[in-house]
């Protein structure tokens, strides 16, 4: 869970970057939603299932990356 | 030019009250955002007879104004003796020497040495601050160039240096507080001839860092004129504790101003309805029928808010103006104090009132400046 | 160390608009220490352009290459060669990379991804600091190894104004007062009457105010340079 890392401050700092890097997709001009960090213990079956669908969601309502068609 | 001064320095007004022991008052005028001499003959006409001399401030606040030795020139006509304020942010030490060599040729024998508030404050904050020299230097290089007739490189003023009474800033509440004395005791040596200090409003912070200064003498080096103004409202009580740097307000001034308007109808309930009120206006329609009576409600509103407004104002006021006056005894009383520094910001009219009720009226005269 | 930041996405994507063929150059020394214009950042920001131009409609080629010090003409001299193949050229190194390859290609445009914000240290990860203004005439050793002129907004030199208060600027709460510093670390070495000390008005010759500023070590010069 978040800040209760196996090791100990990891995922604090994987979430800064994971931030920065979705702020840069913006930037560049593609979505931020295509990136996100979700913590979830190995225990969390149905949660980790909930998660993988509402991403696909997420990203089926956007749309595939423009860059590959190009 | 004559350097001849009878003993004095310079002979202005303000170097004689000090000299005679008098308890002195200084006031404060600040120029306008604009060009108007007008408004600086209203305003001193508000001072004159009042104070023994009066600070023209220096932009500030890093603010534009009319220039200091502009207004203070102006000042001079009307028969008040002005306090030039001189800041080291906006010029170098050629633009400094320079304006001094005019302002003494427009009759302005008093100077304060400031660094000047931080640009970031004022209404340029992306300009480019000077900070050539430091107030501490400016201090110096403005006693060289009174009494070693030296420009600050070194070279001779063949007809003599500009002569000003040298005045600098001392904030007994900035930190660290331990060096506070010990910075006057720098800014005397440097030739400080008198000091106003930041506005006064924790007497016993006070009383210690004067108890120091004694300690150490200064006060006999230097006239050291204890700064007061009067308060306007609680927020203005607030700002000053919470926003300004290097000030402390003590919180019987906070609830002085709070106590004066007790028994007046609280004024933030009808605003709010009034704002409320203003809302619900914008997201009608033109012809909606039920603008007309939130229209009402506004219209009966407000004189209402107008009435109180009036009132509260009022009682800040003589609240102000007492508490400012209790100051003033008090300081007085406090061993090394030469005088006071009274900054009425907007608000010239309050020095009357102010100095009659702490019992300065009339100022003494002493002397005519024979020098000129 | 020279600190830096990159400038904005779109910023640069302004600068090159025209260009087709587009090279970034990284620099191996004070930036990329900063994470502002190594090798890392220059892959990230050529793979930045070249997707966001890509979305654009006029795809962009943006090619990356870092040498290892850009400020000295030596290092530069592998770029020689590739120049030819580009438009334009983005240095990431601080303005001193950016001036010495314009000044020893001028052939070809070379155009900023980064500003040089100043000299400094990081304080920690993630976090750099102001320390030197290169005023030209130390004066350290008077005030406890804490510089006034890089660190006090208002540059002075007798100690500090009114606006000091626990500790902090009148500017920024986040700005520790110099003269607070200094203070302290004068008690702690027992050189408090340093401080009394009036400072006299500084010569700034040395400063920027000079003009820009050159040092010449004859001691060190080649024989070439006397006969030119």
């Amino acid at each position: 869970m978040e800040g209760d890392c196996h090791y100990l401050e990891g995922n604090l700092n994987a979430r800064r970057r994971v931030e920065y890097v979705s702020k840069l997709l913006e930037e560049i001009g593609l979505e931020g939603q295509r990136v996100r960090m979700i913590n979830m213990s190995s225990a969390m079956g149905a949660q980790f299932a909930q998660a993988a669908t509402d991403m696909t969601a997420t990203i089926k309502e956007i749309g595939p990356n423009p860059l590959r068609e190009m | 030019m004559t350097t001849s001064t009878n003993g004095y320095k310079v002979g202005s007004n303000l170097e004689r009250m000090i000299r005679s022991g008098e308890f002195v008052v200084t006031g404060e005028l600040g120029p306008p955002q604009g060009h108007h001499a007008e408004e600086i003959r209203e305003k001193a006409a508000l001072l004159k007879g009042y104070v023994d001399a009066v600070n023209i401030t220096d932009n500030q606040t890093a603010i534009v104004r009319m220039s200091s030795i502009a207004a203070g020139a102006i000042v001079v006509q009307e028969g008040l003796e002005p306090i030039i304020q001189m800041t080291c942010r906006d010029r170098n030490r050629l633009a400094i020497q320079s304006d001094l060599l005019g302002a003494a040729a427009l009759g302005c024998q008093n100077l304060l040495c400031l660094s000047g508030d931080h640009q970031s404050f004022g209404n340029h904050p992306g300009a480019k601050n000077v900070h050539d020299i430091d107030s501490m230097q400016l201090v110096q290089m403005v006693k060289n160039l009174r009494d070693e007739n030296i420009f600050e490189c070194g070279d001779v003023i063949k007809e003599g240096g500009p002569r000003f009474l040298v005045g600098a800033a001392v904030n007994p509440f900035g930190d660290p507080f331990e060096w506070r004395p010990y910075r006057l005791a720098k800014k005397v040596a440097a030739g400080a001839d008198f000091v106003q200090t930041q506005l006064i409003y924790d007497i016993p912070r006070f009383k210690e860092f004067m108890k120091r200064v004694v300690d150490m003498g200064l006060h006999e080096k230097v006239a050291i004129l204890a700064g007061v103004g009067p308060l306007k409202s609680v927020g203005m009580a607030k700002y000053m504790r919470d926003k300004v740097p290097g000030m402390i307000v003590e919180d019987r001034y906070i609830d002085g101003m709070t106590d004066a308007i007790t028994g007046i109808e609280p004024l933030p309930p009808l605003t709010k309805r009034r704002k409320a009120l203003k809302a619900q206006l914008q997201e009608l329609g033109e012809d909606d029928p039920a603008r007309a009576e939130i229209e009402a409600e506004l219209a009966e509103l407000a004189p209402r808010i107008k009435e109180i407004q009036a009132e509260r104002n009022k009682n800040w006021r003589e609240k102000g103006i007492q508490m400012c006056i209790e100051q003033i005894q008090e300081l007085r009383e406090v061993e090394g104090v030469a005088g006071v520094h009274i900054m009425a910001i907007e608000w010239e009219a309050a020095v009357k009132p102010i100095t009659e009720g702490a019992g300065l009226l009339p100022r003494p005269n002493v002397g005519s400046n024979g020098s000129g | 160390m020279i600190v830096a930041e990159q400038k904005p996405l779109n910023e640069i994507k302004t600068m090159i608009a025209d260009a087709e063929r587009v090279l970034l150059v990284g620099c191996g020394t004070c930036v990329t220490v900063c994470f502002a214009g190594g090798t890392k950042e220059v892959d990230l920001l050529a793979t930045s352009l070249r997707m966001s131009t890509k979305l654009d409609g006029n795809g962009k080629v943006v090619d990356e290459f870092t040498v290892q010090r850009q400020c000295e003409w030596e290092y530069n001299e592998p770029l020689k060669e590739k120049l030819d193949d580009y438009d334009l050229v983005v240095s990431l190194g601080c303005g001193v990379g950016v001036q010495t390859l314009n000044e020893q290609f001028p052939q070809k445009q070379f155009v900023p991804g980064l500003n040089t914000a100043f000299m400094g240290l990081p304080t920690e990860q993630g976090v750099w600091e102001e320390r030197c203004a290169a005023c030209g005439n130390c004066i350290l050793d008077k005030t406890g190894g804490i510089c006034p002129i890089a660190r006090c907004a208002k540059q002075l030199l007798n100690g500090p104004c009114g606006g000091s208060q626990n500790g902090v600027c009148e500017i920024e709460s986040d700005v520790p007062c110099a003269w607070q510093l200094i203070w302290e670390r004068a008690n702690d070495l027992g050189q408090i009457d340093r401080l009394m000390e009036l400072q006299p008005a500084k010569d700034w010759r040395t400063s920027r105010d000079g003009g820009p500023r050159k040092i010449v070590r004859e001691d060190l010069r080649l024989v070439a340079h006397e006969e030119e």
